[in-house]
């Protein structure tokens, strides 16, 4: 299939058909059955999306150098099959998220049991990482009370009919944000009270998440530090270590990864994260603990085939030729 | 009051100096001054400053949109003054 308008609005027929018909079926059946033919519709679309997967491997290798050309399709394939599984995750939320609960284990859990006794309640420091939204959806039915700062993409995703933005909203937000303590804080510009109102939820001792590596919008991109991601340079919102020094909070990084079997998943939770030094030290310190996550977990991580993204995140590989090299070469990969 | 709350927005909040000397009517929002985080250390600040406790539904740009704005907003809310207006 190529990239032209016909084959795009295909994909998307064949994306609503997915989450909407295919995927809870496929949460109904035995674990190992249905993820496996996840895995199967990501061969398809990893075989079909050529401009997806070109823009997949061509960043995986830019950015991790360690990565040859076969271990660089070979994660372009899994990015593909873990996007497909995700779906059956979402699905898998229903009766208190049970089905899914009993494949996703929870590491570290002890971590935030400690940080919680502090009574100032606990940051969970995660990125566009794994099948994250799921798994917080686990942590939270498992007695943790979570609350997510973040945007559901299908409300900013440009060019989306309001068909589509319901659809995604009911086939995916509203089965998510059921497994949450409080509404999502969405930041959106202008919404000045976002930071008070997850300062409220850690008053009251419950963990908020907030994934530290979206590109920034527009209005965010003063408040932005340079940090090392990835091996180069990145322009990221430091949001993090201002809400936990304000309020006491300490910072756990969460990361969720998947297993080789594509059914069974981990949520690692950290340690604190010492949040000593000036603000961009601290938050460089949960930058590389992404970083490090990323490395160990290429496929896991969303952004790979988002040529925008990357340059919203600062490190964009199109303007290789004419933006200054500190900024577009991997150092020290 | 004004100027206990003027002289910390012009201190912590005010990024560009050309903003300064800020009156009490300038309009926070507008002029970029405040934001999320920067509504977090004000409210951290008059809780403590002035032994309010402020709910979610307290956060709303209304009572932050200026200077005046915010002195009106904490005289609602003062130990005693809630008393005194329920009698």
């Amino acid at each position: 299939m190529g990239d032209g308008r016909a084959a795009r609005l295909l994909r998307s027929a064949e994306g609503v058909a997915y989450w909407g018909a295919v995927a809870p079926v496929l949460a109904r059946m035995p674990a190992a059955l249905g993820y496996r033919i996840a895995c199967w519709r990501g061969d398809w679309l990893y075989r079909s999306h050529t401009a997806k997967r070109a823009n997949t491997e061509r960043h995986l290798r830019l950015f991790l150098g360690e990565l040859n050309r076969s271990a660089a399709r070979h994660a372009a394939r899994d990015w593909f099959r873990f996007a497909s599984c995700e779906a059956v995750d979402v699905m898998r939320l229903r009766h208190r998220a049970r089905p899914l609960r009993r494949l996703v284990e929870i590491e570290g859990r002890e971590h935030l049991e400690a940080a919680l006794a502090g009574g100032k309640g606990a940051i969970l420091c995660c990125a566009h990482f794994g099948s994250y939204n799921s798994a917080l959806s686990v942590l939270h039915t498992s007695g943790v009370p979570v609350t997510t700062i973040g945007r559901w993409q299908h409300k900013y995703t440009a060019g989306m009919s309001r068909f589509e933005r319901r659809f995604w909203d009911w086939v995916v937000a509203r089965r998510v944000r059921r497994h949450r303590q409080r509404p999502m804080i969405e930041p959106w510009p202008g919404r000045i009270e976002v930071a008070a109102l997850a300062a409220s939820a850690l008053r009251d001792n419950e963990v908020v998440t907030i994934s530290i590596d979206a590109p920034p919008l527009d209005s965010d991109k003063a408040r932005a530090v340079d940090v090392r991601f990835l091996g180069t340079h990145a322009r990221l919102v430091p949001g993090v270590v201002t809400l936990a020094r304000l309020t006491g909070a300490p910072v756990l990084m969460c990361s969720v990864y998947r297993s080789a079997d594509y059914r069974h998943q981990v949520i690692e939770i950290s340690a604190p994260v010492p949040m000593a030094g000036d603000t961009a030290a601290a938050f460089g310190r949960c930058v590389a603990e992404v970083s490090t996550a990323i490395r160990r977990s290429p496929a896991s991580w969303v952004y790979w085939p988002s040529p925008v993204d990357f340059d919203n995140l600062g490190m964009s590989p199109l303007g290789r030729h004419t933006a200054p090299a500190r900024r577009l070469i991997p150092v020290g990969v | 009051m004004e100027t206990v709350i003027n002289d910390y927005v012009s201190r912590e909040l005010v990024q560009d100096p050309a903003l300064l000397p800020l009156a009490d009517d300038t309009s926070l929002l507008e002029t970029g001054i405040l934001d999320s985080l920067g509504l977090l250390k004000l409210v951290v600040f008059l809780e403590e400053r002035f032994g309010i406790a402020m709910g979610d539904t307290d956060l709303l740009p209304d009572n932050f949109a200026t200077v005046n704005a915010i002195c009106a907003y904490v005289r609602a809310r003062e130990p005693g003054r809630t008393e005194a207006t329920h009698g």
